[in-house]
């Protein structure tokens, strides 16, 4: 709780009204075509990750909620049924580095996997395997990443991939 | 201090039993492949207690649940309180196997032995994702569910934080339309909160480390409960500043009243200033001290070449004043011209609109805006009720006047001085006349006979008998 009050503390008492006046600022949800800052973006994405949008089967958040630049992420994918991958939920932790959006993020997996695309050691997820990290657009987003691997999780090359035992991490 | 403000009173009894360890009950919206359901449960519960809920309320095993919220599991030892994002308005996921769940995964020592799953998969429901989850569903809580958009409370966002400041703060009307938000107003009429936010707001404590006067102030709830009624009310606000300000002129004329005004001011004031400068980054008061070369004895006279505000005018004319923080002197004129607009009250609540020579400074109108967009800072400055009376008191008892005058005085007794004259009451300022009696007297003593001229010199020299004799024979030869 100490994070809402901390935000009035520096602030004004700040009602809906204002804070609408400001998401209309941020609001372009991601268009291509106007350059919205990076934590304006980010903080919209938090928002999304707390809310819960989508089906429910990506999460992800920050990694620490003190981060103030936005930073590190965590990201949870819920192994897609009738895969290998099924009944698992992957940790992930995704990195926004200060170009984000422009440039990709980070991702690595925590949870071990065998996936194309993903390195066995370390759980690195390779940029160029991955077709949106490879072809980036500054309109995708740390949900859409997620998504997009639970997708590819469901791909023939992948879902019948044998899977190491659950529950184990990669070390670093 | 961690507890939502709204409690929720009219508790939606959760169709089970309640989990309801304390009395702020939250509404949990949680999320499986297949449905979502909203959880009401105390706030302080653990993750182990919620989960129970979510098996009861899903019919699904509680160690077969996982809890994912903002892409983190939820421990089973963890309370809900510690995610305050959930708190805030978000909504977790569960994942359950209720088919032949798989072996329990040995995830290296979590309190999460249960295998996940998806609900949808075991009974082979189709593709997972639920089909028509309403994008977002806010969890709202009691009352503050508007406030949940704010949703980005999980982080100490500074900049963007300044930023609506700014913007909160160049457009006057939004502050008025804060102001009556209802909910603004509950806020504001719980003393023990609003301590708490000022207390905690690190520029406070600052100026708090340096001025113990006003962790005094804070800490007196009566104050603090006056400061916040006029807080709501601006109209009322307004009102109290122009009494002060009244005050305060009246101040000017006991004998030796200017010269004591002046003293508080430099002796008290300006140190608080500087402190609160130092957080505005801004020396207003480097003009004001150009401009305040005064004789001494005669000040009102060499300097005050602007003509002296309209103390019954519109606000705005006579610069809106508040005091700044510490009850002592603050509410002293300005050392220059004009008493009525107060060098203690920088804070204008239109800054723009400040009419004086003095004010008109560029340090002091910076020192304004900053200091009202810092509102917190503005509501801690509202010492009103306390300072007029205590003016008022001052300006009959010019013996406490003069006491309180002395450069030496440290601050400490001073402001128990103040509260002692404030303690006092109030009592009616009393005509020029009758303060000045004795000198009045004196001087027609001494041969002027004419009243008239002996009070208007008086009173034009604070009484000081010598300048007002001096004033007498410049302006009557002989």
């Amino acid at each position: 709780m100490t994070t809402f009050l901390k935000l009035n503390f520096n602030t004004v008492i700040v009602p809906h009204t204002v804070t609408r006046h400001y998401q209309l600022i941020a609001t372009g949800k991601f268009d291509t075509g106007v350059k919205v800052p990076r934590n304006f973006r980010l903080l919209e994405e938090l928002e999304e990750g707390q809310k819960g949008v989508g089906d429910g089967t990506v999460s992800w958040g920050l990694e620490d909620d003190e981060d103030m630049t936005l930073t590190r992420w965590t990201g949870m994918i819920i192994g897609p049924a009738r895969t290998n991958y099924e009944n698992r939920i992957y940790s992930l932790k995704v990195e926004c580095g200060p170009k984000y959006p422009e440039v990709p993020p980070t991702v690595r997996f925590v949870t071990k996997i065998s996936m194309n695309g993903i390195n066995n050691s370390n759980g690195m997820v390779d940029a160029r395997s991955i077709p949106i990290l490879a072809k980036w657009q500054n309109s995708y987003s740390i949900k859409v990443v997620l998504q997009e691997l639970r997708r590819l999780m469901m791909s023939k090359e992948n879902m019948k991939l044998p899977q190491p035992p659950e529950g184990q991490t990669y070390s670093n | 201090m961690a507890e939502n403000s709204g409690t929720d009173p009219a508790v939606e009894t959760n169709t089970e039993e309640n989990a309801a360890a304390s009395a702020t009950i939250i509404k949990v919206t949680v999320k499986t492949p297949k449905d979502k359901e909203e959880i009401a449960i105390a706030e302080d519960s653990s993750v182990a207690q919620f989960k129970e809920e979510i098996s009861k309320r899903f019919k699904a095993k509680q160690d077969q649940l996982v809890l994912i919220f903002a892409g983190k599991i939820l421990k089973d030892g963890d309370t809900l309180g510690q995610h305050d994002d959930l708190l805030l308005g978000g909504s977790s996921q569960t994942s359950a196997s209720s088919g032949p769940g798989p072996s329990q995964g040995n995830t290296a020592g979590t309190a999460n032995p249960s295998p996940a799953g998806n609900l949808g998969t075991p009974q082979g429901s189709g593709p997972s994702p639920t089909p028509t989850q309403p994008p977002n569903v806010l969890a709202g809580f009691g009352d503050l569910s508007g406030l949940s958009n704010l949703g980005m409370g999980s982080a100490n966002f500074m900049e963007l934080q300044q930023q609506m400041q700014r913007q909160l703060m160049s457009n006057p009307e939004m502050l008025s339309q804060i102001m009556e938000n209802p909910l603004v107003q509950s806020m504001m009429s719980n003393p023990d909160l609003m301590r708490q936010m000022i207390v905690a707001n690190p520029q406070m404590q600052q100026l708090m480390e340096r001025n113990p006067e006003i962790s005094h102030m804070l800490n007196n709830p009566e104050l603090m409960r006056q400061t916040m009624e006029l807080a709501r009310n601006p109209a009322m606000m307004q009102e109290m500043m122009r009494n002060q300000d009244r005050a305060l002129s009246n101040l000017e004329s006991i004998p030796g009243g200017y010269n004591a005004l002046r003293r508080m001011y430099t002796d008290i004031q300006e140190p608080m200033f500087s402190a609160a400068r130092e957080q505005f980054g801004n020396n207003p008061f480097s003009a004001l001290g150009g401009n305040t070369d005064n004789s001494g004895v005669q000040p009102s006279r060499t300097e005050n070449r602007e003509p002296l505000p309209n103390p019954w005018g519109p606000p705005d004319a006579s610069a809106a004043t508040t005091t700044t923080a510490s009850g002592t002197a603050t509410t002293t004129s300005s050392t220059t011209s004009s008493t009525t607009p107060s060098v203690s009250n920088p804070l204008g609540i239109s800054s723009s609109s400040l009419g004086n020579g003095m004010f008109n400074s560029p340090g002091m109108q910076s020192l304004m805006q900053q200091i009202s967009e810092n509102p917190q800072l503005m509501q801690n400055m509202l010492s009103a009720p306390y300072m007029r009376t205590m003016m008022q008191s001052l300006a009959q008892n010019p013996d406490i006047a003069s006491q309180v005058a002395r450069p030496s005085f440290p601050k400490q007794q001073l402001m128990q001085q103040m509260l002692q004259m404030f303690a006092g009451g109030n009592a009616l300022t009393q005509t020029p006349e009758v303060r000045f009696q004795q000198q009045l007297e004196q001087l027609s003593a001494m041969g002027f006979i004419n009243r008239e001229a002996n009070l208007q010199a008086l009173i034009a020299t604070g009484g000081d008998i010598n300048a007002a004799i001096e004033r007498l024979l410049g302006s009557q030869p002989s």
